[in-house]
């Protein structure tokens, strides 16, 4: 009786042993089949800044106000150039295409913005016309995780590029990264 | 939009008051003689104060000279190492929004902030703005402001003196993002949900005034009377004034 009593309790033991092998648990969540994946690009596509005709807004951001210009930042995507001369009617003048872009300050004819971790300088003495002067890199530490909590995701390989946004995808198995 | 300009008659005495705390607040601070430096919402990370281009990360506050505006060099780096989300000076002091408190930089010396105190909350994301003596914080709960707080708030700040802050107010809003203020009017960003204006008379105690449930907004600058929101709907513009009414002027729509 002992002894079935000690084999069974062995047996369980080795289950609960083996099931956590097949399955491991490495945060407070559990995996589901779905996780994160970085969308890589390249370090030069990237840092390519070019100033194009007006656009419509699409998923607009922050908010910059200079003398008589607005600046309206389109989320990861670049800046909109507004004559907000009357505010009735205001004028879109350009759109400004900065990747990894969301924030934005202007001290006299200098507007500053980030690009991932890059910091442009963009001399706006002409709004619609402005030129990219300078990019100083690594200004803004970036991470190397998607922006939330208790998910699974694939670990950045940064030979692959500059993560430029993270999808959600199936995975068969479950990723080595978690946040 | 003809809803936007319902009218909420106030007695002569609040009307008096009002324009006597506004003509107090009329001249901005920091339209200073030197450089020309824009206005940016509460949610902002980049900020600029004199000749000082601060950027907050996730995790530092990083400070870069900008004397010289094409060549901007950098200064300092503070590690603050937790969830930073909003900067916004105001006078001699940095505020700082973070996913765990308010905290209060000595910005005497611009290219090197000093730490003057931490008001500390529970973990949410909390844009902040100041005027006089009072900070105003919004704490939104939620999954990618952390899931600690439960419920959101705005919280007012005594900050009279910036080494000890002090709730003095606090109430529960729905979802909300940036903020605003501007003499007697603070204007609270509900996301999705809408856009508040609340009178501050009384700067300790805000008191909703209008709910505008068909303004998505995400942050607003406020500035000569003149608003500037920004949502996922697109860019509006009103106008408002002493008498509470407020007028729709413009919406750059999203397409």
């Amino acid at each position: 009786m002992k002894r079935t009593l000690l084999a069974s309790c062995l047996a369980l033991l080795m289950l609960s042993c083996y099931h956590r092998e097949s399955e491991p648990f490495v945060g407070d969540v559990k995996f589901d089949g779905t996780g994160y994946r970085p969308v890589y690009k390249n370090p030069e596509d990237v840092s390519k800044v070019e100033v194009q005709a007006a656009q419509s807004l699409r998923t607009p951001g922050k908010i910059y106000t200079f003398d008589r210009y607005l600046f309206i930042n389109e989320l990861g995507k670049g800046i909109h150039i507004i004559d907000n001369t009357d505010p009735k009617k205001p004028e879109n003048l350009s759109f400004v295409s900065i990747l990894g872009n969301y924030d934005i300050a202007v001290k006299d004819n200098w507007l500053y913005a980030d690009s991932f971790s890059n910091l442009l300088v963009i001399d706006i003495a002409d709004p619609k016309a402005p030129k990219v002067t300078k990019s100083i890199p690594n200004v803004i530490p970036v991470h190397n995780y998607p922006p939330l909590f208790g998910v699974y995701f694939e670990c950045v390989d940064d030979k692959k590029g500059i993560v430029v946004d993270w999808e959600k995808v199936d995975m068969e198995k479950q990723p080595k990264c978690y946040r | 939009m003809k809803k936007l300009i319902p009218l909420l008659f106030l007695g002569l005495a609040a009307v008096g008051l009002m324009l006597l705390l506004n003509a107090c607040n009329g001249d901005k601070a920091d339209s200073g003689p030197s450089p020309q430096t824009g206005t940016g919402g509460s949610m902002a990370r980049f900020a600029i104060a004199e000749n000082t281009l601060y950027i907050v990360s996730k995790q530092s506050l990083e400070v870069y000279d900008i004397n010289d505006g094409g060549n901007p060099t950098k200064a300092v780096t503070k590690n603050l190492g937790v969830g930073i989300e909003t900067i916004f000076p105001y006078q001699k002091h940095l505020f700082i929004g973070a996913a765990d408190g308010m905290y209060i930089y000595n910005n005497t010396t611009p290219n090197a902030p000093e730490l003057m105190s931490k008001y500390t909350h529970v973990l949410s994301c909390d844009p902040v703005v100041v005027q006089g003596r009072y900070a105003y914080v919004t704490l939104r709960a939620g999954v990618n402001c952390r899931a600690g707080g439960l419920f959101s708030s705005l919280d007012v700040v005594d900050i009279g003196d910036p080494t000890k802050p002090q709730m003095v107010n606090s109430q529960r809003m729905d979802s909300p993002y940036g903020l605003g203020v501007s003499g007697n009017k603070l204007f609270v960003c509900e996301g999705d949900k809408g856009f508040r204006v609340m009178d501050i008379t009384d700067p300790k105690v805000p008191v909703q005034k209008h709910f505008f449930q068909e303004v998505p907004s995400y942050d607003v600058i406020v500035g000569n009377n003149q608003l500037i929101i920004t949502g996922k709907e697109g860019l509006y513009q009103y106008k408002y004034d002493d008498s509470d009414s407020i007028e729709y002027l413009s919406k750059i729509p999203v397409l």
